[in-house]
């Protein structure tokens, strides 16, 4: 079995990194050890460095390829070991197209294979292939696994962005990598990825510094050009612009997060964001037919977004979608009122009372009600579900 | 469903590291969810000396949920109780991480016995203690030290089985030996003669 590096084993689970997946702080986890750790009824935090964040990312495509490369024997095993859990709890994790992916390289290759030296790019082609190998030829490892299994090119990173060896890794919530430089905060806009127009929620992600110093020993001559680079350019201050996010992430008052708790989901997420729990409006597939369910946050309904399910459901453009209301306990509502009387404020209070008697009258149908129905059951306590909920195709 | 795979690398990880850390677990029996843990205490502080055991049981969803970890050996310190063996530490509760393992948790059990908090005590009693008679606080500590967490007074249950033999009722002798700080000799001398 291979030597692998503590880099690459996951703190959860302890063992390699198995579709691994990138926090918004730039800590990875496995996809199952980050679903697990996470909180279903409010924010989750990092298991390392504690920051909070609320949506699950998606597997980073670019770091399982870079493993299964690394250490096909024991990923391989891991897959096994995983897959064998996968079954006993009837939910699987995303299957990874490996032939996408490899097609996405050779393009990326191409692209960048004038910047590159011929013995150079002649490895990446190899180590390419082989990659491929790995995935469809998955009997018989043993021809390719003493050529080049560890032979890392820097092929295999690259940023989505400037397409040259990634500098500062950073990855998006749907998992791509960019160089930190290559993303750019537009103002009053959500950062958008390139590759696959998910837009990413929330501030950007912190560097994942794992990965970096992987790129730093494996690739030093590059490295250090790129730093000297970053370094003329004044923007290599990573530490100054990761403290800043983690201050704009510290805005949420007490108010905001009991009313926030009235419009939550809990341990329910959005199959296209990550978002778990969902908060505000909750749509629910009636297709799907996996015992986890596919359900899609307000946003993310509205936008129409391609992307596959978390879990691998076989959800299809063509299933319809059901607007699930939240029916919150009236004893939880009373113990907020009695705990927003005590906590102080008068304006706090009147800010609640309004939201509650200012609706009448009970919704006629789910969609296009504001958020303040959301609230509603718990003074219409009476009024059945089946009236609350519509059936709309996408 | 407890993750034993992982439990057993951390025992591994324990082993390999214990010239450093002096932290010993242990499985109780055959199954990987009850353990025994083992401290030193630490050095300049009214437990130095001592080796104090701790009895751990995973909870189903461990690593996602902490470990349920409590002193054997009594300790007097503001945040152990000085009754159960509790203790009051926010990484055993709700600050708990996944990436915390039980050697994490011990050094942290270890880091409080350095630097008590009495302000946010398990014990009130040996939290008052601490604020009002620095001094006696310490030399209970100490004494406590002495009598429960060295070596010699490490088989307690040997001790009580051998008094019980004798004929002795078992809650007797266990109060006696706790009166005379561990001591068999005085204990059965106390026996006796009572």
């Amino acid at each position: 079995m291979e030597e692998i590096s503590d880099s690459f084993l996951c703190c959860i689970c302890l063992e390699l990194l198995y579709k691994p997946v990138v926090l918004c702080c730039g800590h990875m986890s496995c996809f199952w050890c980050v679903h697990r750790s996470m909180n279903g009824s409010g924010e989750s935090k990092c298991p390392i460095c504690r920051k909070s964040y609320i949506h699950f990312p998606s597997i980073c495509e670019a770091l399982h390829f870079l493993l299964v490369k690394m250490y096909p024997e024991a990923y391989k095993k891991r897959e096994i070991q995983i897959l064998e859990e996968e079954k006993k709890i009837g939910t699987f994790s995303p299957q990874i197209d490996g032939h996408m992916c490899h097609q996405i390289s050779e393009e990326k290759l191409n692209g960048s294979s004038q910047s590159c030296e011929s013995a150079e790019c002649s490895i990446s082609a190899n180590a390419v292939s082989s990659c491929n190998v790995v995935i469809q030829e998955e009997d018989s490892p043993e021809i390719w696994l003493n050529k080049n299994s560890k032979q890392i090119s820097k092929s295999d990173l690259l940023c989505v962005s400037c397409n040259q060896l990634l500098f500062r890794p950073t990855v998006l919530n749907c998992g791509h990598v960019y160089c930190q430089s290559c993303l750019s905060i537009p103002a009053n806009e959500k950062t958008k990825c390139q590759e696959c127009e998910s837009l990413h929620p929330g501030d950007l992600p912190c560097v994942c510094w794992e990965l970096d110093h992987f790129l730093e020993d494996q690739f030093p001559e590059e490295y250090s050009v790129k730093r000297c680079e970053a370094k003329s350019k004044g923007i290599d201050s990573p530490s100054e612009s990761s403290k800043a996010y983690t201050l704009g992430n510290c805005k949420d008052d007490e108010q905001h997060d009991s009313l926030l708790l009235l419009k939550t989901h809990f341990a329910v997420g959005c199959d296209y964001c990550g978002m778990y729990p969902i908060i505000g409006d909750r749509y629910k597939c009636k297709g799907c037919i996996e015992e986890i369910g596919f359900d899609l946050c307000g946003d993310c309904y509205k936008s129409q977004s391609k992307l596959p399910g978390r879990f691998n459901q076989q959800h299809k453009p063509e299933h319809k979608f059901e607007h699930i209301k939240l029916r919150a306990n009236p004893n939880y509502l009373l113990s907020l009122m009695t705990g927003i009387i005590s906590s102080g404020g008068y304006a706090q209070f009147e800010i609640a009372t309004n939201s509650l008697s200012s609706v009448p009258n009970p919704p006629a149908d789910g969609a296009e009600d504001s958020e303040l129905d959301l609230a509603l059951p718990l003074v219409f306590d009476a009024i059945p579900e089946d009236d609350l909920s519509e059936t709309e195709e996408t | 469903m407890i993750d034993f795979s992982r439990v057993q690398k951390e025992l591994q990880e324990c082993i390999k590291d214990i010239e450093a850390s002096g932290i010993k677990v242990t499985p109780k029996g055959d199954n990987l969810s009850r353990l025994v843990g083992t401290i030193p205490g630490p050095i300049g502080t009214p437990y130095e000396g001592g080796t104090f055991q701790l009895d751990i049981t995973l909870p189903d969803a461990y690593p996602f949920q902490p470990p349920k970890v409590q002193f054997t050996t009594k300790v007097w310190h503001p945040n152990i109780s000085s009754q159960s063996g509790a203790i009051c530490l926010d990484i055993l509760k709700d600050q708990w991480s996944p990436a915390l393992t039980l050697k994490t948790a011990l050094l942290s059990v270890q880091a409080l016995l350095s630097a008590p908090e009495p302000n946010d005590p398990q014990d009130a009693v040996v939290a008052q203690q601490y604020h009002r008679d620095y001094q006696t606080f310490v030399n209970t500590a100490r004494y406590w030290t002495e009598a429960f967490a060295k070596t010699s007074s490490l088989g307690v249950e040997e001790k009580v089985k051998k008094l019980v033999e004798m004929g002795f009722p078992e809650p007797i002798v266990r109060s006696t030996l706790e009166a005379v700080g561990g001591d068999e000799n005085l204990a059965l001398e106390k026996l006796c003669s009572s």
